[in-house]
C-alpha cells in the first residue's frame, strides 16, 4: 500500500502539473482574443487513479498451478499441527489417500458446489488478476469464481457475512501483494484433507513474481479451531500469456453427484448439451 | 474391483466425513487401470464442466451397446489441441479409458486414436 500510495500521489501531483501546463498553453492570446467571456483556461481534467495503475507489476496473461516441486528456496509444507478432532479427519484421509494412490475423493464439489478460499485457488485450470483503482480482481475460471480484494485502504470488518471466498482487503509491499480474508463459510475446506473450520479463519497470501513468469502465492491458514499453528503452503503459477480464461459452467453436463451415503455416483443418462 | 468397492463403502459408512478435493470426484472410476474400446461417435459433448463421449460399441453377441464416457473439461483441453469438433458422429475410433467401479458401460476417457491415426491425449501426464 505505501509504494502504490506514493506513487499514486506522485503520478497526481505529475499530472496535475502536466494538464495545468496544457491549459496555460491552451489559453494562447488568439484564443483569448476571440473569446472574451472565457479569458481563463479551460477547467483541467482531474488526474485518472487509473495512471497509478502503471506503478504495479505485470502479471497480465492468465495463470496455471505448475504441480511440480516449488522455486528453489521455497520451504516445502510441514505437516499441519491439528486439534484433535480434525488430527482425526487428517488421519484418516491419509490413510485412504494412501489406498487409493493420492487421488481425489468425493466432495460437494461433485455436485458443482464451489470450493471456498483457500482451495478454490489451486484448481487445475487457470487464474487472471485485473487491477482497477482501489481494487484487484482475481477470475478463477473453475466454477466462474470471482475474488474481489479491495487495495483502497479499507480495513476487514467485525464479522464479515460468511460466504466461499469470503470478504478479502489487500496492500502493496513493493511487489507483493499482501491479501487478508475473513468470513469464509465453515463447510468449506481450509486444506486437502480437511472438511470444515470454525468461523474464525482467516487466511492471508503473499503473492509476487519469483520470477518474469513464476508467479508464487504463499498461503497462511490461521484458526485456532483447526490449527494449533498457523498453516502455510507455496503454489507457484505458470504465465500463459495466450490463453484466456474460458466461461466455466458447472451445471451444464454434469453427471457427478454425491448419492445420500456421501458415495460418489455417476449418471450415465443422455443431456442435451454440446 | 468389488473388494474395493466394498472397502470404499464401508469407510464411508463408517466415516461419514465428504472429503475435500481439488476439483470434481474421480471415486466412481478405476482411476489408473486403462481399458480400451473400439467403436463408432454417436456424439461429442463439448460441454462444461467435463466433454462427453457417447460412443456405440460392438458387443459379444453380434449387437451393440452405448458407452458414456466422461473427459477433462473443453477448457482444459482446448488448450492442448482438442475442439469441438475433434470427434464426429460416426467417426470410427479407438480410446483408451479409465472404466467405473460399478462395470456400468462408462468410464474417463484417457486418449482417443482418431480414424486418421492421431492420437489425441486426453490428460495430463502427471496422471
Amino acid at each position: 500500500m505505501g509504494r502504490a500510495s506514493l506513487n499514486l500521489g506522485c503520478l497526481m501531483m505529475l499530472c496535475a502539473a502536466a494538464l495545468s501546463a496544457c491549459g496555460a498553453n491552451n489559453a494562447s492570446p488568439a484564443a483569448a482574443e476571440s473569446s472574451s467571456s472565457s479569458a481563463s483556461a479551460p477547467p483541467s481534467k482531474p488526474a485518472s487513479p487509473y495512471l497509478a495503475l502503471a506503478t504495479l507489476p505485470d502479471w497480465g496473461g492468465v495463470w496455471d498451478v505448475t504441480f511440480g516441486p516449488p522455486q528453489p528456496g521455497a520451504a516445502p509444507p510441514g505437516q499441519p499441527k491439528l486439534t484433535p478432532a480434525y488430527q482425526k479427519q487428517w488421519d484418516q484421509y491419509q490413510a485412504l489417500n494412501k489406498k487409493q494412490k493420492g487421488l481425489n475423493f468425493v466432495s460437494e464439489v461433485a455436485s458443482c458446489i464451489p470450493p471456498g478460499l483457500p482451495q478454490s485457488m489451486t484448481e487445475p485450470y487457470p487464474i487472471e488478476f485485473l487491477f482497477t483503482p482501489g481494487r484487484v480482481t482475481i477470475l478463477i475460471e473453475t466454477y466462474g469464481v470471482t475474488r474481489r480484494i479491495y487495495t483502497d485502504g479499507s480495513t476487514l470488518p467485525e464479522s464479515p457475512d460468511p460466504s466461499f471466498q469470503g470478504t478479502s482487503v489487500g496492500h502493496w509491499e513493493g511487489d507483493t501483494l499482501v491479501v487478508e480474508t475473513a468470513g469464509i463459510l465453515p463447510e468449506t475446506s481450509p486444506l486437502n484433507g480437511i472438511n470444515g473450520h470454525s468461523d474464525k479463519l482467516h487466511i492471508t497470501e503473499r503473492i509476487a513474481l519469483v520470477n518474469p513468469d513464476t508467479l508464487q502465492i504463499t498461503t497462511t491458514r490461521t484458526d485456532p479451531g483447526v490449527f494449533l499453528e498457523p498453516y502455510t503452503t507455496t503454489t507457484d503459477y505458470k504465465r500463459h500469456r495466450d490463453w484466456k480464461i474460458m466461461e466455466y459452467v458447472c451445471e451444464q453436463n454434469n453427471h457427478d453427484s454425491l448419492d445420500s451415503t456421501g458415495n460418489a455416483a455417476f449418471s450415465l443418462k443422455h443431456t442435451p448439451g454440446g | 474391483m468389488k473388494s474395493r468397492q466394498w472397502l470404499m463403502a464401508a469407510l464411508c459408512a463408517i466415516i461419514p466425513v465428504r472429503w475435500a478435493a481439488a476439483h470434481h470426484s474421480t471415486a466412481m472410476f478405476e482411476w489408473g487401470t486403462e481399458k480400451t474400446l473400439s467403436g463408432t461417435i454417436e456424439k461429442y459433448q463439448w460441454t462444461q464442466p467435463h466433454t462427453f463421449i457417447w460412443i456405440v460399441v460392438p458387443d459379444t453377441s453380434g449387437g451393440t451397446r452405448e458407452w458414456g464416457l466422461e473427459g477433462m473439461s473443453p477448457s482444459w483441453l482446448g488448450r492442448r489441441g482438442w475442439g469441438l469438433h475433434s470427434l464426429n458422429p460416426g467417426d470410427k475410433v479407438r480410446l483408451v479409458y479409465y472404466p467405473l467401479k460399478d462395470g456400468r458401460p462408462g468410464g474417463f476417457y484417457v486418449r482417443v486414436i482418431t480414424p486418421d491415426g492421431k492420437t489425441l491425449e486426453a490428460l495430463p501426464t502427471r496422471n
